[in-house]
């Protein structure tokens, strides 16, 4: 993977300056995680966007009954962050953990908040990253509340095609807010539908 | 006649888990020197070296996962793995056999320690290998090869009890037990202390030795003791093993296949369309069914 995906993700998604991309890719840490590392814990105060260069990371909440529901799963070119608590401060109800050994940029959210001050560019980029988020939550929200399982799975596949292969279905569920079993149902029957040339 | 010369001999790296039941050192393409296009047809080789498992109610394994665009061969040298797909075929190889699978467009499958000897457990030795597929023959239908040990045919050497097993290929006049798409040589080279075995292949085939026992030297000179993985040259095509103990040794050689490769995981196709197609029908079910 290329070691510096941070930067040419700037350059393929924004109008920013080389120089002004390299400067904020300067700005931030580039940090290693193995397989199982928090990177961010409920209770404490995120201070950082995560942009995954290589490896994979899920954010989600533990309920009261201790049970786990994935928000959020971001593999390679893909942000993740608590952004509730890092611009307003407040403790995160969300936990962020690697589910694979990951290389991550830590991006100050300070020093977007300076950045988006200073630079129109920058702002415009900023802002369409949150709509962006925006959007996809409301998505999520709606789906959550009115799709079918195999709906949800195809939206699911539509947007990671590759997590299938590199995490387990029961997390995969958790994201889709369905059972495991259901899951694996929706597998089967896709399976029965699309029986091809291939056998 | 000219002599393929050693370019390197490689010791094995850490190893890692595929699963929780193969621990293995990856030589190809995990090595600098023997990455896909160097190795090509050979684009993946993993060898779990010896290692004890404990007995477990619960075999270890790999679950449910596909592949498209090239072959597996799994060789065993010790211990027992079952295997079932998507396309409803299974069954268990033990010292000796090979399971050659075609995956070609596409199958699901499942690797697991064999019960009854997962229970017991004992030592675990084997080998897969992944053998490129050409275009053509990229989308053609998945099948198995499933060849037993005592069926391989094998050449004597002239030391008593030296023998080279035909797995693949020819060597001298005995064909092998496997069909290939390209023309790919797999032989196990069983060498009794100072025995000795000659090899020759087409200088542009790549070429590679894994000794799995004992220690060999090759070509008269370079020293290759257990485990390690020995590269030769594409400067000529003949070259020499002999055993300074014991031994046991896979020969690999292999016609390179000129064509791009663009690999993600679990599939090996040309282009990056291709690729992106493999997810694609894997995540619509068109690779089929398989219960975890």
């Amino acid at each position: 993977m290329n070691r510096f995906a941070f930067s040419t993700f700037l350059t393929s998604n924004t109008d920013l300056d080389q120089e002004l991309i390299d400067g904020l890719v300067g700005q931030c840490t580039r940090r290693e995680v193995t397989r199982g590392a928090y990177l961010l814990r409920e209770g404490e105060t995120c201070e950082h966007s995560f942009f995954v260069e290589k490896g994979l990371l899920k954010q989600f909440a533990i309920d009261h009954q201790g049970k786990e529901h994935i928000l959020q799963f971001a593999p390679e070119n893909w942000i993740v962050s608590d952004r509730a608590s890092a611009y307003f401060h407040q403790p995160s109800e969300y936990y962020i953990q690697a589910l694979e050994d990951t290389q991550v940029m830590l991006v100050d959210e300070a020093f977007i908040l300076q950045l988006a001050r200073n630079n129109a560019s920058f702002l415009e980029f900023n802002h369409r990253l949150l709509h962006n988020h925006i959007r996809h939550l409301q998505q999520r929200i709606l789906q959550l509340q009115s799709a079918t399982a195999s709906e949800r799975y195809q939206h699911f596949v539509k947007i990671y095609p590759d997590l299938l292969l590199r995490i387990p279905q029961v997390l995969i569920a958790s994201y889709l807010g369905i059972t495991p079993e259901s899951l694996s149902r929706v597998r089967r029957d896709l399976a029965e539908q699309n029986r091809t040339i291939l056998s | 006649m000219t002599t393929r010369s050693v370019e390197a001999i490689i010791r094995p790296g850490a190893p890692h888990y595929v699963g929780d039941g193969f621990r293995v050192h990856n030589f190809i393409p995990g090595n600098q020197g023997a990455n896909m296009q160097r190795m090509n047809p050979f684009i993946m080789l993993d060898y779990n070296s010896k290692y004890h498992f404990t007995g477990t109610e619960k075999p270890r394994g790999v679950g449910v996962h596909p592949h498209r665009g090239f072959e597996t061969v799994t060789i065993a040298y010790q211990g027992k793995v079952a295997h079932h797909d998507s396309g409803g075929g299974g069954g268990v190889i033990a010292q000796g056999d090979v399971q050659w699978m075609t995956a070609a467009s596409g199958v699901l499958h499942k690797e697991y320690h064999e019960e009854a000897w997962a229970r017991e457990g004992g030592i675990f030795q084997m080998v897969q290998l992944w053998v490129n597929l050409p275009a053509k023959d990229k989308m053609s239908p998945p099948k198995y090869q499933a060849i037993k040990n005592e069926t391989i045919p094998q050449v004597d050497l002239d030391t008593a009890g030296s023998t080279v097993k035909v797995i693949a290929g020819n060597y001298q006049g005995t064909q092998g037990a496997a069909s290939t798409f390209t023309p790919v040589h797999l032989f196990n080279a069983r060498l009794k202390s100072g025995a000795r075995a000659d090899f020759s292949f087409p200088a542009a085939y790549h070429t590679a030795l894994l000794v799995i026992e004992g220690a060999i030297t090759v070509n008269g000179k370079h020293e290759a003791p257990t485990d390690h993985f020995v590269l030769m040259g594409n400067d000529g095509e003949a070259f020499s093993i002999e055993a300074s103990e014991d031994a046991l040794v896979l020969v690999m050689s292999g016609e390179p296949i000129h064509e791009p490769i663009a690999a993600h995981g679990p599939f090996v196709m040309n282009t990056r369309q291709e690729l992106i197609e493999a997810f694609d029908d894997f995540n619509q079910g068109k690779f089929g069914y398989l219960e975890d």
